[in-house]
């Protein structure tokens, strides 16, 4: 069925390159977010996949068909590949109903005027506008056009479904809403979704599988909470999670076995690793990466003590910057709490999933625990 | 009593009421009351049509006119014939102007032509030049011995006669005006075409619908209404085009209702033109309300606009460079073999006879012999020239400077009292001079200012007539652009100074007008160069003592000298596109982008 697989797949503009021999394979009924900062090629990989951008090199295949392979000359237009995409403005056309608007693509494929009503007072229902058929564009809020697009998009019943930043219009609140309509539909109409987005927190939350990308290169392709626990290199770590992850610039200083010292600016610390990757050093340089929830405070107790340096409280969680010796950590604190700036407190290391990095090549070195060692 | 006194007192303490109310009251006396007096005028017995009218005095009431014009013998010839004309040649210079223009936004926009940049920049000469070039151009290159002349250089290169139809009349002017406000189309329509966010074609295509179904049901309704402001705004604009059908319907006795009215208002029946000119206000105004309306109604239609740059040129594969180099050539033609035309024109001493023995520089340097033109020096030694040329530019520099300034001060004032009626009414009338046909326009003032009103003296055959009505028509352009720097501005700006004490005057000489400083030049240059190349509002107020370039230019023209007419129209060309280029160079603006829509 609808599997998506792309080869080798280059887009250069002039003299840039927007994608970067990109390797990926998105399963059936998956739903994979492409993830990353704007410019980052995220967008011109969905439009190769719809067909209105043509690759540079490379092939995509959609349901084991080939609808694009620049070394056998393929080149299916958008209407061959049996997609459907979601703009990000809507792009609704503001001189037609609601009804003519998710009708019109219906009409193209010589569906019978009864056939035509009948799917969409279905797909009306389905994202519940069926009482909006006769009016304009013009005459709906934003929340409401969006809808719209989504039925438009999928009366037809593509097997595949592209979105480009849908949400990005619209405002906080009913973003929260529309994503889990959007969850509860990809479930209900069982097609395979690539989504394109800039925000990590919508890329996490509604992905099987997230696809994070950096100037047109694919940085790591995995379930979400792989990603947050697993990053394959500093970039990732650094993209996904907010507030950022903490890190820390080291030199391993001694290796035992599953064990190593890191010698921080006036701190030393100890990690146990869980996992490891590449061979690891005394003199190494590398990067300790702490995510700030697995960093915890405690009453002062003697040796490891911090100072607070403003707190951000927000009901569900505080935000803590505190500095220990000339290290500055971002640090959150579950629950209903806050902090007396200035004072003191112990920071302690009470996970599992501290990472570390090589320094030079950026990539993951290992994860495991951290402890501080005098 | 002292409450009220004391409310108008603060209410004037504000400059921006003090400005408001001034200009309200000139622009009431300005632009609505002629419009009274060009009524009423209808309804008069003037000096010369007291032959005409049996025992009647200079100053009688009369009906006449309207008789005359709309139901006598004559009403045929003089009116009805005229208007049919005129509907003609407008609708078909709007079919003509919608079509080149829209083709040519459409390939500019939406294929992958080559020469973009080339075709766009060249596209916009024809509306640059004043539109009498082309028909004096068509004139060098067409026009046959049957009117008495001599043949174009056509006829001398191929020797065949041009027909009558295809030399003078209904074809040439309907060419000549749609060349010239093709430019408009390709503008307006181009600009929506580049704004409509391309998604929403893009979205019809992954929906699998065909080209044709695209362009037909989705492109096309969005650009309708950009379509239909353009067909209006070249509708008024060529039915009020005056020098082109005079020049190329004059000699068949095509007339259309600009001639019409020059005709008789020069002529022994100044009501009956009257008549017609108040007639073409009602339809000028009638037209711009409507296209008022449609444009607003679009704001309403516009969506959110996204990324529209990616979108996907259509591949037009083989045709791509023949069709490109076609486009390309055709523009070349049409914007730089006129000059070429009047260049070589100026150099034959014997009109008509193109051989190289025929060449000289008599038309500009000569001294003048009796034998030819009336013994008329070279007209960079006629002194005439040289008056007309200083005319030109003193009228120019004094309208620019009127209209530039009061469109300042309208633009302060309305932006400042935005929403009041008093802003609505002075926005209002600062814009309606742009609703009336040149032509009439100038007959409006003339029915005015020819004798005595109030304490101002009669005005016709002065200076002040003409930059009077000058600086009204073109308030227009200063004051759009007057009341966009003040709104783009903002008030905080301002109000930053008013907390600092800073007076009046000096907010607007130290901050507002720096600031906004591209905007308030366009705002004098454009008036500038329109009243540089401007005939049909003039040539009804100038007497031989005001005489201008272009009232010169259509004086020679119509005496036949049309060496003198060819050097004339290089120098006006010359002018104004120097200028246009400095202004576009300076500021960015262009007289393409004056008003538009």
């Amino acid at each position: 069925m609808p599997e998506i697989i792309l080869k080798n797949l280059t887009k250069t503009f002039g003299s840039v390159k927007a994608v970067d021999n990109l390797d990926l394979t998105i399963e059936d009924r998956d739903f994979v977010t492409l993830l990353g900062p704007s410019g980052c090629g995220k967008t011109t990989t969905l439009r190769m996949i719809s067909g209105l951008e043509t690759p540079t090199v490379g092939e995509i295949i959609i349901g084991g068909r080939v609808v694009f392979s620049s070394e056998k000359q393929i080149n299916l237009s958008p209407d061959k590949r049996d997609v459907g995409l979601l703009f990000q403005n809507y792009a609704l056309w503001p001189h037609m109903t609601v009804y003519q608007n998710i009708s019109f693509g219906l009409e193209n494929m010589k569906w019978s005027k009864e056939e035509i009503r009948k799917r969409v007072k279905e797909m009306g229902d389905l994202v519940k506008i069926s009482d909006l058929l006769d009016r304009y564009p013009s005459e709906l809020s934003g929340g409401q056009q969006q809808r719209v697009a989504i039925a438009r998009t999928l009366a037809p019943n593509p097997k595949v479904l592209l979105m480009d930043e849908p949400l990005s219009n619209l405002d906080a609140k009913l973003r929260m809403e529309m994503r889990a309509e959007l969850k509860r539909l990809h479930r209900e109409i069982e097609s395979t979704v690539v989504y394109v987005t800039h925000d990590q927190l919508e890329a996490m939350t509604l992905a099987t599988k997230v696809c994070l990308l950096e100037e047109g290169v694919l940085q790591q392709y995995a379930p979400p909470l792989v990603i947050y626990d697993q990053p394959s290199n500093i970039f990732v770590g650094d993209f996904i999670g907010n507030p950022s992850m903490n890190f820390v610039d080291a030199r391993v200083n001694e290796v035992d076995g599953d064990k190593a010292t890191l010698e921080a600016s006036e701190i030393t610390l100890e990690m146990d690793f869980r996992s490891r990757e590449g061979e690891l050093k005394s003199g190494d340089e590398v990067i300790i990466g702490l995510r700030p929830e697995d960093i915890a405070l405690n009453p002062e107790s003697g040796a490891n003590t911090c100072t607070i340096y403003s707190t951000l409280p927000s009901g569900m969680e505080t935000v803590v910057r505190a500095k220990i010796r000339n290290t500055m950590f971002s640090i959150v604190a579950f629950g209903r709490v806050d902090f007396d700036v200035d004072s003191k407190m112990e920071i302690s290391f009470p996970s599992r999933n501290y990472l570390l990095f090589d320094k030079a090549t950026k990539k993951k070195l290992g994860a495991g625990s951290l402890k501080f060692k005098d | 009593m002292k409450k009220l006194l004391n409310k108008l007192l603060a209410y004037f303490s504000k400059p921006e009421h003090m400005i408001l109310v001034v200009l309200l009251i000139i622009l009431i006396y300005l632009t609505i009351v002629p419009l009274f007096y060009i009524g009423v005028d209808t309804f008069t017995v003037h000096s010369a049509e007291v032959r005409r009218i049996r025992g009647s005095n200079v100053g009688d009431f009369t009906l006449y006119h309207w008789e005359y014009v709309f139901n006598s013998s004559a009403s045929d010839n003089l009116f009805y014939k005229p208007l049919i004309n005129t509907l003609l040649v407008s609708v078909a210079t709007c079919a003509f102007a919608l079509i080149v223009g829209g083709f040519f936004a459409w390939m500019v926009t939406r294929t992958d032509l080559r020469f973009k940049k080339s075709i766009s920049t060249m596209m916009l000469f024809p509306y640059i030049m004043p539109s009498w070039t082309l028909a004096m151009a068509w004139l060098n290159f067409f026009k046959n011995k049957s009117i008495g002349g001599v043949p174009g250089i056509f006829s001398a290169l191929t020797g065949i006669e041009t027909a009558d139809w295809f030399a003078y009349g209904f074809i040439p002017i309907v060419l000549v005006l749609g060349m010239h406000y093709a430019p408009f189309a390709f503008i307006l329509i181009g600009g929506i075409l580049r704004n409509m966010d391309a998604n929403l074609e893009e979205a019809a295509v992954i929906l699998k619908t065909s080209r044709l179904r695209i362009i037909w049901k989705i492109t096309v309704p969005i650009v309708m209404p950009a379509i239909l402001s353009t067909f209006l705004l070249v509708f008024s604009s060529a039915m009020s085009a005056f020098a082109v059908p005079s020049f190329l319907g004059g000699p068949v006795r095509y007339q259309v209702l600009t001639t019409q009215l020059y005709r008789t208002i020069n002529g022994v029946n100044p009501g009956a033109g009257y008549i017609i000119a108040s007639f073409m206000i009602v339809v000028g105004v009638a037209i711009l309300t409507i296209n008022q309306i449609i444009i607003g109604k679009r704001k309403g239609f516009t969506t959110v606009t996204g990324k529209s740059g990616n979108i996907s040129l259509v591949n037009l594969r083989k045709l791509r460079t023949p069709v490109s180099t076609i486009m390309l050539v055709i523009l070349v033609a049409v914007a730089v073999i006129p000059l070429m035309t009047f260049a070589a024109q100026s150099f034959f001493v014997e009109p008509g006879n193109y051989s190289l023995s025929n060449l000289s520089t008599i038309f500009w340097t000569g001294e003048g012999s009796p034998d030819i033109a009336n013994g008329e020096p070279g007209i960079l030694k006629n002194k005439y020239v040289y008056q007309g040329l200083f005319n030109s530019f003193s009228l120019s520099i004094v309208v620019a400077l009127i209209a530039g300034t009061v469109g300042i001060l309208v633009g302060y004032s309305v932006a400042k009292t935005r929403g009041k009626f008093g802003s609505n009414m002075v926005d209002r009338l600062a814009f309606f001079p742009y609703l009336i046909p040149s032509m009439a326009f100038g007959a409006i003032y003339l029915s005015m200012f020819s004798v005595q009103r109030g304490f101002i003296p009669p005005l016709y055959g002065t200076f002040a007539i003409l930059a009077l009505v000058g600086s009204v028509k073109y308030l227009p352009f200063a004051s759009r652009a007057g009341i966009n720097a003040i709104l783009q501005l903002g008030k905080e700006i301002e109000e930053a100074a008013i907390i600092l004490g800073v007076k009046w005057w000096k907010r607007m000489l130290k901050i507002i007008i720096p600031i906004q400083k591209p905007t308030v030049i366009s705002g004098y240059l454009l008036p500038f160069i329109s009243s540089m190349r401007e005939l049909a509002l003039y040539i009804l107020l100038v007497t031989p003592g005001t005489s201008i370039l272009t009232t010169m230019l259509f004086k020679y023209n119509e005496k036949g000298w049309n060496q003198y007419a060819n050097a004339i129209v290089l120098l006006i060309i010359g002018i104004v596109l120097i200028f246009n280029f400095l202004i576009n160079k300076v500021t960015g603006a262009s007289l393409d982008k004056g008003i538009g829509g």
